[in-house]
């Protein structure tokens, strides 16, 4: 079936169809509208799961972690602050290894107040130990987020998994989306599956103190889960082209005209569609080059990205996170992953909006820089006719 | 079948899963024959080492650490704390 939908009513449709047990609900812009969405259904009587309206984000992580843990499919969605004030229960749900799904609309970060897009608040949850996904369009938040359940509830992995997906520009924007069916998607997910159940009559507890030498074992195998993940990512991914035939997830991550480039183009998100026009132009031009489109952030591909873009003379990688100081992630992981000259360009912070145009000048400048070896490591890119940004004069002390 | 690099953080309550603590003592606590079976001792102590059997309590010292509740909570004053020393 298809449908003139959101990201967000698609996340929601996710969730109806994986035949989730908990939701844990509490909104923030711009992910209010998933479970306004959630919470009419469950009006309507479409989904059966408990909606577990909670105070806060730090609650509704936890409503969701021991839902999880107690034996149920279990889903939460949030944004920028509210992730960050869940910091420390994703960090506690990564180390109990509980499968559950969290849906990420990204959202600047304060201060000063901002609820337009930018990814550094999904990006700062990279070190917590969680599978980490990032879609590019509202087809493929569906899509992820179903497979999602899977991924997560496998026995090679038994991680939880996050969703992110670019705020407002994907969360709001209604586009047409491929529905499968409910009898499809309940052959595509087993029964729940998880390492444990805590309940009373089993006399086990979860989390309770360890001994420095179990617990860097248990991080050991944590890191080794989501190693190995990327087999199951690919193996559940060519499983689920019997439910949408045009879908494409054999890959973590999606190559676009890399074969024969010389220059590769690194985006992630929503963007990408942008940046994969100003590649069609520069083709047109004669310029070789092609784009490379991150999906996955952890497990982080490496031996796919070294096959794609080791033998390339230059790398150009747009970011829409930093870390302030050093430059973007995707920049700085890229750089510890290939030999080839990587270039990181910094944009679209707090919801700056970059077209086409902004990537097919940045682009061709930077393969300009990389031809006379001239180019700077990290450099801010300000769309339109700002040339050059005053940050102000440094005030004379008093 | 779980792969072997998989571990996960659950604990099973088990006897002595934090090791044997009866050399933090300094003082022991040694029980007496006014013991008359009261109980009261086996519900205060914090560790869950002392057990009433036939109308007496035992105090196991692989695991008592000598905090000496056992002797200030028993009515008849049956427990008296004696130096390890």
């Amino acid at each position: 079936m298809r449908k003139i939908i959101s990201g967000n009513e698609a996340v929601a449709l996710a969730v109806k169809l994986a035949r989730v047990g908990v939701v844990g609900i509490y909104p923030i812009t711009p992910q209010t509208t998933i479970i306004e969405e959630l919470a009419e259904m469950k009006l309507r009587g479409e989904v059966s799961a408990d909606v577990v309206r909670v105070e806060s984000e730090h609650s509704a992580m936890g409503v969701t972690l021991g839902a999880a843990v107690s034996g149920v499919r279990a889903f939460t969605a949030t944004s920028s602050q509210g992730l960050l004030y869940m910091h420390e229960m994703v960090w506690w749900a990564a180390g109990s290894r509980a499968p559950l799904v969290m849906v990420v609309a990204t959202r600047a970060v304060g201060a000063p107040w901002n609820i337009w897009n930018e990814n550094t608040d999904f990006m700062s949850e990279r070190d917590s130990g969680w599978i980490m996904a990032f879609a590019s369009s509202p087809q493929e938040a569906l899509d992820l987020t179903i497979q999602a359940f899977r991924v997560s509830e496998d026995p090679r992995v038994f991680l939880p998994m996050m969703v992110g997906m670019d705020g407002f520009v994907l969360s709001h924007t209604k586009t047409n989306v491929y529905i499968p069916s409910q009898e499809d998607v309940d052959e595509f997910l087993p029964p729940r599956r998880q390492p444990y159940v805590i309940d009373p009559e089993t006399q086990e507890s979860m989390g309770n103190i360890f001994q420095p030498f179990d617990y860097m074992k248990l991080r050991h195998s944590i890191h080794e889960s989501i190693e190995s993940s990327q087999d199951v990512i690919r193996e559940i991914g060519r499983e689920y082209e019997k439910l949408n035939p045009l879908s494409d997830y054999k890959t973590l991550n999606v190559e676009y005209k890399l074969e024969d480039a010389d220059y590769a183009v690194v985006t992630m998100g929503a963007w990408s569609l942008d940046a994969m026009e100003a590649v069609d132009r520069l083709r047109q031009e004669g310029v070789n080059v092609g784009l490379y489109r991150v999906r996955y952030i952890r497990p982080w591909a490496t031996d796919e990205i070294m096959r794609a873009l080791g033998d390339k003379k230059g790398v150009i990688v747009f970011d829409r996170a930093t870390s302030l100081g050093r430059g973007g992630p995707l920049y700085l992981e890229m750089k510890a992953t290939i030999d080839s000259p990587v270039k990181g360009v910094v944009t679209g912070l707090g919801g700056v909006s970059i077209g086409k145009k902004d990537f097919y000048h940045v682009i061709s400048k930077s393969i300009e820089e990389f031809r006379f070896k001239s180019f700077r490591e990290v450099e801010w890119y300000y769309p339109g006719e700002v040339k050059e940004v005053e940050l102000g004069t440094p005030r004379s002390s008093i | 079948m779980l792969p072997n690099y998989q571990f996960f953080p659950v604990s099973h309550p088990e006897e002595g899963a934090g090791g044997k603590t009866g050399n933090w003592r300094v003082v022991r606590p040694e029980v007496t024959s006014k013991c008359i079976g009261c109980n009261a001792c086996f519900l205060w102590c914090p560790e869950g080492t002392i057990m009433v059997k036939g109308n007496k309590a035992e105090v196991n010292y692989v695991y008592c650490k000598g905090c000496g509740v056992c002797a200030n909570v028993c009515p008849v004053k049956a427990i008296t704390m004696v130096s390890e020393a």
